[in-house]
């Protein structure tokens, strides 16, 4: 293996389930099973990586051949990389309530189907779950002799209900994702508060679009977090240029109630118990009292760019680890929701999400509420709904003027390089002044 | 495992699946690709990749069963669950898995010269990269990639077809001070200029320096191919679901032979366009696929059906099977979606010129609701573009936006699996400050 200053391999090998119940009717209830690897070697040149299927079967020999066809293939590249640390150690996977690998295919059928039809109310025309479940075994090596594995499973549920009237449809959507075991059993309720959401969307009016102060729920803010900041502050972005918060480090850019952390050590839906290079995560503190203070890093990125540490690289079962997000939130300030409702006095209250986007080089985002009402004088009053927001990353975080005294933590997933990762995003309430809101209507 | 080995036991699959379920299909996916990544200027990345995935579906007495699996000597296992997983599914109407029938000819999406080589994937980067120079910016990232495999359907009912498939990728992001700009382009050869991609990519970014401000209210927008495909993705798409049409998921459910476009929009499917990137002849399921006119002349004509839904619900199946996951279902979708229409000059008249919009997939896709953050936005007047925008927001509906288009623009192309002009329209509420 000439040439190699360094290669790691992770293989990632496990089973996935999805169950797809709609309108009462089983659609599938389906295991597949997958095994992946990613080989990255780093040459003089930079890095080659192969991904190849089915690596439990190859011997030494197969692997030792591996490394060296990913070293020749970096022969196209020129770049020089350094790496630093490493920073090794592994955090232990929490125990699960309930193993979801106990109960057997039919049984959690059964529970679904029961959830599903908790949804039927008055009103609604289609109910529909989907749980998935993945269990997946990890093995981390490298070239100095360092090996480490983990097994995780995560799991979980969406519920969908639809209402229509006189040819309207709305929907209203939970859902629950965990790496704490089952978490199907006993879900009725939210079933209910999905379906009722969907009735009560359609007698919402359109919002009216313009500035005005906003008030997120705990949910929206999370993923304004993820939109706004989190992001921006990836340091392979960085690192292209490709980020208004390169060479900020040191800066107010927020407001003094602002802090922001990305915490992949916690034990939420994007836990890591170590990183896709095998280091050890830990907690970064991206914005700290509105002064931007860490940037997220692989081992990569933190030698070119610096400030902040390694262990944010996360990776697809079968592809190259990219700096990533894991469970980012907002941390609490002091305010009750009351205080920040009263505060806002006239403006919106946005609930719910469907996502979020981000034009991280130009500053710009997007995020999207499912639904709100309109707050006049202090209390809440019409159903508005489809309500987004869009704002300049580095104008938005001063608008931020009162952070609530709880914080709530979303399951979800984020997309980026094509790849799709498990993250949890949080917040407490906030209140913003002038938020951008995106809406056709004129209530 | 040798390829030859994989197909071999495809055979050894039906065998074994006709002893415990009524029918068999099998789906295998193989192929390898190259690919290579730019930060700034600079190869950074060179990835090698061989992926192969095999689904097993059964059926008994109208129950479906599925698994996948990555490894195909482990298909035993795969079988196992896939009946395993048919137990649980409710029982529903059905006739039957296809019969073969004379489906050959040359491979639609394919072009046998291609060799993935990483030198090859560095070259267009190089050329991106140099087209890009041709502007005052600053290469932030781009990739290349390319691709060569084969999908091969079996069933037990004699089906056995086979094609091979290619795919070239090039991409590349550009900044100026705090612009943006983003090109990209994919064929089934290596027959587009990654230059101009670069050229492109340059241009976005270098002229929407120092946008201006633009009042809320209304204005006439031209949506590019790429704006108008995120929108129509994301709403339009789900609604031409014969599934979603029968849940009740769909705001078109009701509408066929209505008007839901203007006259001048037609939406269909053409799966045997040749070197369209989704062309087959055969839908992920065997049934032959042909052109299916969803909407024609703004008259809604059809909705897409997998054999499944068609069972059920008394209806033909339309071929629009697709395999779109790796969980061993396939599931209805289309090939090459067309949006058509009589073409003509767009920026003619002032406008606001849209290249791409942050958050299409946050739209409702059930009420067709949107608010999305603009990118690259442009007044244009006399055919040109004459000044930036800052920053806006366009919110509306995207079925009612088929019925304000006042024309189709000359600049069709294939956006994912859409091949879509842009589209001008009347009327559009724009937020701005």
């Amino acid at each position: 293996m000439s040439g190699v200053r360094y290669y790691d391999i992770r293989h990632v090998q496990g089973q996935s389930t999805h169950i797809d119940i709609d309108n009462g009717v089983c659609e599938s209830a389906a295991s597949s099973f997958f095994d992946h690897a990613v080989i990255r070697a780093l040459s003089r040149n930079g890095w080659g990586i192969l991904t190849v299927d089915n690596f439990q079967e190859m011997g030494k020999g197969e692997i030792e051949s591996l490394v060296s066809r990913a070293a020749a293939i970096a022969s196209i590249c020129s770049e020089d990389v350094s790496l630093a640390g490493p920073e090794r150690g592994s955090r232990d996977v929490p125990p699960m309530g309930e193993d979801p690998r106990d109960v057997s295919l039919g049984e959690k059928t059964a529970i679904l189907l029961d959830l599903e039809h908790s949804a039927r109310i008055p009103g609604i025309i289609n109910t529909r779950v989907n749980y998935i479940e993945r269990f997946e075994k990890v093995v981390f090596q490298d070239s100095t002799g360092y090996e480490n594995h983990y097994e995780i499973c995560r799991s979980g549920f969406g519920i969908m209900a639809v209402a229509a009237r006189n040819g309207t449809l709305q929907m209203g959507y939970e859902r629950r994702h965990t790496i704490r075991g089952l978490n199907i059993r006993h879900q009725q309720d939210l079933a209910r508060e999905a379906a009722g959401r969907a009735v009560s969307l359609l007698d919402a009016r359109p919002a009216r679009g313009g500035t005005m102060r906003a008030v997120l729920d705990p949910e929206l803010a999370g993923v304004f977090a993820h939109e706004a900041v989190g992001h921006a502050s990836e340091a392979d972005l960085i690192q292209e240029g490709n980020s208004v918060l390169a060479g900020r480090i040191g800066e107010q850019i927020g407001s003094g109630v602002v802090t922001i952390i990305d915490d992949p050590s916690l034990y939420e839906f994007g836990f890591e118990p170590f990183d896709a290079e095998g280091s050890a995560t830990g907690r970064t503190e991206i914005i700290s009292r509105g002064i931007l203070a860490n940037y997220l890093h692989s081992r990569e990125t933190l030698a070119a760019v610096g400030n902040g540490r390694a262990g944010h690289a996360r990776a697809m079962a079968g592809e190259p680890p990219l700096v990533r997000m894991s469970n980012t939130f907002i941390e609490a300030g002091e305010s009750t929701s009351d205080e920040i409702l009263a505060e806002c006095r006239n403006g919106i209250l946005l609930k719910g999400s469907r996502g979020g986007q981000v034009d991280p080089g130009r500053g710009v985002f997007q995020f999207n509420a499912e639904y709100g009402y309109l707050i006049e004088k202090g209390e809440c009053t019409t159903m508005v709904r489809d309500v987004s927001l869009s704002g300049e990353i580095l104008k938005t975080l001063f608008s931020i003027r009162l952070c609530g005294n709880e914080v709530k933590m979303h399951q979800g997933y984020c997309g980026k390089g094509g790849q799709s990762v498990p993250v949890s995003d949080g917040a407490p309430h906030i209140l913003l002044d002038h938020a951008v809101v995106g809406g056709s209507g004129d209530s | 495992m040798r390829w030859w080995a994989v197909v071999e036991i495809l055979e050894d699959i039906l065998k074994a699946g006709s002893r415990s379920a009524g029918e068999v299909e099998v789906y295998l996916v193989e192929g390898r690709s190259v690919s290579a990544e730019l930060k700034r200027t600079v190869v950074s990345k060179s990835i090698g990749s061989r992926h192969v995935s095999l689904s097993i579906r059964t059926i008994t007495s109208g129950r479906i069963g599925t698994s996948s699996t990555s490894n195909p000597a482990d298909w035993r296992r795969c079988l196992e669950a896939a009946v395993a997983s048919g137990k649980l599914a409710t029982p529903q109407a059905w006739n039957g898995l296809p019969d073969p029938g004379p489906l050959g000819g040359v491979d639609l999406s394919y072009d046998p010269a291609l060799d993935p080589q990483p030198a090859a994937a560095r070259q267009m980067l190089e050329a991106m990269v140099e087209g890009a120079s041709r502007h005052p910016v600053q290469v932030t990232a781009g990739s290349a990639s390319m691709s060569v495999g084969s999908v091969t359907l079996v069933n037990s009912n004699g089906v056995r077809y086979s094609r091979n498939q290619s795919l070239v990728s090039a991409s590349l992001e550009a900044i100026r001070e705090n612009s943006t700009g983003y090109e990209f382009d994919t064929s089934c050869s290596c027959d587009f200029d990654p230059a101009l991609i670069g050229e492109r990519a340059g241009f976005l970014a270098a002229s929407s320096v120092n946008g201006k401000d633009i009042p809320t209210g209304t204005y006439d927008v031209i949506l590019s191919p790429l704006a108008a495909a995120q929108l129509i993705s994301a709403v339009l798409v789900p609604a031409l679901s014969g599934r979603n049409v029968h849940a009740g998921r769909s705001r078109l459910a009701g509408s066929l032979g209505m008007q839901v476009a203007d006259t001048a929009i037609s939406v269909y499917d053409d799966p045997l366009l040749p070197r369209g990137l989704g062309s087959t002849r055969w839908d992920a399921e065997g049934i032959p696929t042909r052109k299916i006119p969803f909407i024609q002349d703004g008259i809604l004509g059809k909705f897409a059906y997998d054999l499944k839904t068609a069972y059920r619900y008394g209806a033909e199946s339309t071929g629009s099977a697709v395999h779109s996951g790796s969980d061993g279902l396939p599931a209805i979708g289309h090939h090459n979606l067309v949006i058509e229409g009589p073409e003509t000059d767009l920026m003619d008249e002032p406008g606001l010129y849209v290249q791409d919009v942050v958050g299409a997939h946050t739209a409702n896709p059930l009420s067709g609701d949107f608010s999305v953050e603009l990118t690259n936005p442009f007044r244009v007047r006399a055919g040109a573009y004459e000044s930036p925008v800052r920053k806006a927001m366009l919110s509306g509906n995207v079925f009612d936006l088929l019925f304000r288009t006042t024309g189709l623009g000359r600049d069709r192309r294939t956006i994912g699996s859409l091949i879509i002009p842009s589209i001008r329209l009347k009327d559009q509420h724009i937020i701005g400050v």
